[in-house]
């Protein structure tokens, strides 16, 4: 047993092969963060009037590419890197074939490439290549063809590399037939088995639809059913996000606060939820759209409701691993404690600064999901002011902070400079804290997202507290802030990779939780239990709107736009789709 | 070998036993007195400034209730503020 740090052998020791496609999936993923993150500064000086460097036209692609290259690049290449490296660690082993690991990475690359050359085609006029889709990519909106193979590519990348680590599960199972899972291997396979469940639906949208219409094969689409498919991916690619960064919430922040984590079975249980409840809820992006009956988007608010409980629940339990790690750092009385956390240490004030602004995320993620109130804040600024909250800093910052921690395990050398990280993740946190909430009230004044030059002639709008001109220079400010953040982050990364090999570059030892698994039920492992349910509740949340969409839309290939309709679920119906639900659960069980 | 809930067990300590002192009330107190100084460079020492040991059943997560009550209660007063401003200070805006 390891008692102290510093004792064992590095991870890029232990595990070289492993490392070294864990840093090969970071290196695409910074790669991605600096391009995006560039297009990003140029999309905030631009719609604010500030600077227009570009042509208006131009700017929808630079946005198709900010929203690819961070919100799927970025955060999964990412997601692939905290995964492998946790896979390996948590069941002590090496991957089955580093080959296959290679395979995946490869395709996952080749993949990202295709899109992006397709989105930056755009911008070289007379090449007849373009992707000026936004990251949403639905139809009436067309895309080169390279695009959507691209984005299968990516995707058949990740299954792979799903596949990947259950090999190693599987592996590792057959030695430690009675053993709980460990907690990192856990979440990972409960996020894979939520994304398989998920890109169910890009899958289908893509391969069946999107690539045959863009090749000119079939002459129209359902612009509703491409778009409900889409959703159907759309929302638990939220939760592909966020899981990795909740591992390293609840698996690694305790450590870097000085403690342990509160509740290992607790965390188990977060995860189930997010398995079971990330997909049947995706229709809360479509409150706005007709030909799907209110009663579905009824459904799906309330389901979307429920996804605030593993939420809340990490919440305290991140908190309270966090508070015991300063009561042991010597911490007293209500809230003093919170001065005797490492402040001064990246890696936990970018997680601690992740986690903050996520809670105000939550604030405003309440007011998307609830039907009646999103129709104030529906496609206005609003809505990329919460997600920069969310995917933006929960993510993205936290990605960066555990960068501090996790790469020099990956390289064997030390982190380049500490106060220059310190510096980069309060500038993040103070960036967005400015950009976030001048989108936000921007959003509640009326503009527009996704829109190059929202200034019109004859029309102002109007705030109630403050002017629309600060707003502006908020959003333009924050923006900046934020590109300066990933510049000092890149900087810092790339000096960290060549700097001199250390003994002891980082300390990696995690310690157990305070609560471990032993007294949890067993059940909670049950991989198949969970996924059988999971696939229940997507059948009853989406078959009657995907059939009322098909009926009503003009067919499968649509042919005509879809009109508003109320749909009845017809008592058969609804029979029958229960009882396939049922004996799909049976399948699973028996 | 990896470290994990499953394989560490609840004794895990990031200190070696030898160097604990029990203090009051069954909190293990860490005699710091022949540990390595704390390395300001190094990322994840926040183990170094360890001055007591806190296991589960003397671990109370009183700070961690009082953030989710100042949590709940900003929840509560936006809602407040929502109810006037968008509902009860404008007419109907969602018909049939």
């Amino acid at each position: 047993m390891a008692t102290a740090a510093g004792n064992e052998p590095l991870f890029v020791e232990r595990f070289p092969d492993e490392a070294a496609v864990a840093k090969a999936n970071l290196l695409v993923a910074f790669v991605a963060l600096g391009i995006g993150a560039f297009f990003g500064l140029v999309q905030a000086l631009h719609r604010t009037d500030i600077l227009r460097i570009i042509d208006s036209a131009d700017y929808y692609t630079l946005l198709t590419g900010h929203g690819v290259l961070l919100a799927i690049v970025f955060t999964i290449f990412g997601l692939a890197a905290f995964f492998h490296w946790a896979t390996a660690r948590s069941l002590d082993q090496p991957a089955v074939s580093t080959l296959f690991s290679w395979a995946w990475f490869g395709l996952m690359t080749t993949g990202s490439l295709l899109a992006s050359v397709a989105i930056l085609g755009g911008l070289v006029p007379n090449l007849g290549i373009s992707a000026d889709v936004l990251f949403t990519f639905y139809a009436p909106l067309q895309a080169h063809p390279i695009f959507y193979i691209g984005l299968a590519m990516f995707i058949v990348g990740t299954w792979l590399s799903g596949a990947d680590w259950f090999l190693s599960y599987r592996a590792w199972r057959e030695d430690n037939p009675d053993e709980r899972i460990p907690l990192q291997a856990f979440m990972v396979l409960t996020t894979m088995i939520m994304w398989y469940i998920a890109t169910v639906g890009v899958a289908v949208s893509v391969v069946f639809f999107l690539i045959p219409w863009s090749l000119g094969l079939i002459e129209s689409v359902n612009p509703l059913l491409t778009r409900t498919l889409f959703w159907f991916f759309g929302h638990p690619i939220v939760y592909f996000w966020l899981m990795p960064a909740y591992m390293m919430w609840y698996t690694v922040l305790p450590k870097l606060a000085g403690g342990r984590l509160f509740s290992d079975p607790l965390a188990r249980v977060v995860f189930l939820l997010f398995l079971l409840l990330s997909t049947p809820v995706g229709i809360h992006h479509q409150y706005l759209d007709p030909g799907i009956a209110e009663g579905f988007k009824f459904i799906a608010m309330t389901n979307t409701m429920f996804l605030l409980l593993p939420s809340l629940l990490t919440a305290f339990t991140a908190v309270a691993s966090i508070e015991h790690g300063a009561r042991q750092r010597g911490g007293e009385g209500y809230l003093r404690w919170l001065g005797a956390l490492p402040w001064r240490d990246p890696a936990f004030a970018g997680m601690a600064f992740a986690g903050l602004i996520f809670a105000a995320g939550g604030f405003s993620g309440m007011i998307n999901a609830g039907m009646n109130i999103n129709y104030l804040i529906h496609n206005s600024l609003w809505v990329p002011g919460h997600f920069h909250m969310t995917v933006g800093t929960a993510v993205a910052l936290t990605f960066m902070a555990a960068a501090y921690w996790l790469v020099p395990q990956l390289t064997g050398t030390k982190l380049y400079s500490r106060p220059i990280g310190l510096l980069q993740v309060v500038l993040w946190f103070v960036g967005m804290v400015f950009m976030s909430n001048a989108m936000h009230r921007a959003g509640l004044a009326g503009i527009p997202r996704r829109t190059a030059e929202p200034q019109y002639q004859n029309f102002d709008f109007v705030t109630p507290i403050g002017s629309i001109f600060e707003l502006r220079v908020q959003i333009a400010f924050g923006g900046l802030l934020l590109f300066l953040s990933v510049v000092l982050f890149l900087f810092n990364m790339l000096l960290t990779a060549f700097g001199e090999k250390s003994e002891r570059p980082v300390d990696e030892f995690l310690p157990a939780p305070l609560s471990g698994p032993e007294g949890s039920p067993r059940v909670l492992d049950n991989l198949g239990l969970w996924t059988g349910i999971a696939v229940v509740l997507v059948i009853l949340a989406y078959t009657l709107p995907i059939a009322g969409i098909i009926q009503n839309g003009g067919g499968l290939f649509g042919g005509g736009l879809p009109v508003p309709v109320t749909v009845f679920p017809d008592v058969e119906l609804v029979k029958t789709v229960l009882a396939g639900a049922l004996a799909a659960l049976a399948g699973v069980l028996l | 070998m990896a470290v994990d809930s499953t394989t560490e067990g609840s004794t895990a300590s990031p200190t070696s036993d030898d160097s604990e002192l029990v203090g009051d009330g069954g909190v293990n107190v860490v005699d710091q007195s022949g540990s390595e100084p704390p390395t300001d460079s190094i990322v994840g020492t926040a183990d170094d400034s360890i001055v007591r040991e806190i296991g589960h059943d003397e671990f109370d997560p009183v700070g961690t209730l009082i953030l989710v009550l100042i949590y709940m209660a900003i929840l509560l007063g936006m809602w407040v503020f929502m109810y006037f401003v968008e509902f009860l200070g404008r007419g109907v805006t969602v018909v049939g």
